[in-house]
């Protein structure tokens, strides 16, 4: 097989694109896509000081070096869970990593916050994933803002944005689908989001990563067993084998012809006020405290 | 004889013959676009050959949370 653009031999093979490209070609290949999910979406520019959430995987890993390498202002944000050998892998991963490539790096850990994992999930009786992303979600806006940082930035990719719209479809949850996208506009105490992976899948990650030589290690959180967004990964990688491109289509048309039509939901209309405890947005009724200030209480109780 | 590692078990199997990275994917029972294949600190791609005492890394991408 050979590359698309200098024809020497190829060293990743994408169906979807059906294409091939060497080392050095691949590497350009992954930089522009990057560069035009930024540009079409209007993510950001290089005047915006960018937040990276880093969990130590491969592709918060992957955004992180490819927006540094790009000449973008960022600095790194890891979330320590406090989930055993796991998060201590995670942890010391993302440390290596910013240590290396001289990127800026906060850390929050969940324990010193009363907060951690594994001592939630024995208190909460709701499913732990939920709890845990809403924990995570409410800590990189918290940091987002109080640091005065533009825009927070995920390494949410194609697979994770499929796997969301296909849950979000088979429910057909119009708030959910209202607000799914690569960008989520700064609003009422929330700080911008954006994902510039939602384009490229954790295959061609995981190729940026072999080919940049970033080592980004392997640690699945024990609790995530059975997880519905995993299963639902594997249906359309099945797909995909037989209908290459069929993920991002999938993705594609739905922003662009899909969603429209769940701009005027009635469910997304929340009224937000700010959280009696900790001042950051939430939907609970006037002079409730928000989720995250209810776990801190019951942790404490 | 091919020796083949999987990652990121650690666990390797071994095979007398295997002409290919296609061939061995579809033994393994892996997709393509699911594994990176690597010989000797270069990765490969699905149609490129394997030679006898070849030591091939087969890693997982999958996510698992």
């Amino acid at each position: 097989m050979k590359c698309k653009r200098c024809k020497k031999t190829a060293a990743v093979a994408l169906p979807s694109h059906n294409t091939a490209f060497c080392p050095e070609c691949y590497l350009i290949f992954f930089a522009r896509q990057i560069e035009r999910a930024i540009h079409v979406q209007k993510m950001f520019t290089h005047d915006d000081t960018l937040l990276v959430a880093i969990s130590g995987g491969k592709d918060s890993l992957a955004i992180t070096w490819q927006l540094a390498k790009l000449g973008y202002n960022v600095t790194g944000l890891h979330l320590d869970l406090g989930i055993g050998e796991s998060s201590v892998k995670a942890r010391q991963t993302t440390e290596d990593f910013c240590s290396a490539y001289n990127i800026p790096l906060q850390i929050v850990e969940f324990a010193e916050q009363g907060l951690a994992i594994p001592e939630v999930k024995q208190k909460i009786r709701r499913p732990i994933c939920s709890v845990c992303g809403q924990l995570k979600r409410h800590f990189f806006n918290k940091i987002a803002i109080e640091g005065g940082f533009t825009t927070l930035v995920t390494g949410h990719n194609l697979d994770d944005e499929v796997a969301r719209l296909f849950s979000n479809t088979l429910a057909w949850d119009q708030a959910y689908l209202q607000s799914q996208g690569p960008v989520l506009p700064a609003e009422q105490g929330f700080a911008k989001k954006v994902k510039p992976l939602y384009t490229v899948s954790e295959f061609e990650t995981a190729n940026l990563c072999f080919l940049a030589g970033i080592h980004y290690g392997y640690h699945p959180c024990p609790f995530s067993r059975g997880a519905s967004f995993t299963s639902y990964k594997a249906l359309f990688n099945q797909l995909e084998e037989l209908q290459p491109g069929r993920k991002r289509c999938f993705y594609q048309k739905f922003l662009e012809q899909g969603r429209p039509h769940f701009q005027n939901s009635r469910e997304i209309n929340r009224e937000l006020h700010p959280c009696p405890l900790c001042g950051f947005p939430t939907s609970t009724p006037e002079a409730t405290p928000c989720g995250v200030c209810r776990i801190r209480e019951l942790m404490r109780s | 004889m091919v020796i083949v590692t999987l990652e990121p078990e650690n666990t390797s199997v071994t095979f007398p013959k295997i002409n290919s990275v296609l061939q061995l994917l579809n033994r393994l029972q892996r997709k393509s676009t699911g594994v990176l294949v690597i010989r000797n600190g270069k990765l490969l791609t699905p149609d490129c050959k394997i030679l006898h005492n070849d030591n091939i890394i087969v890693r997982d991408v999958t996510s698992r949370g």
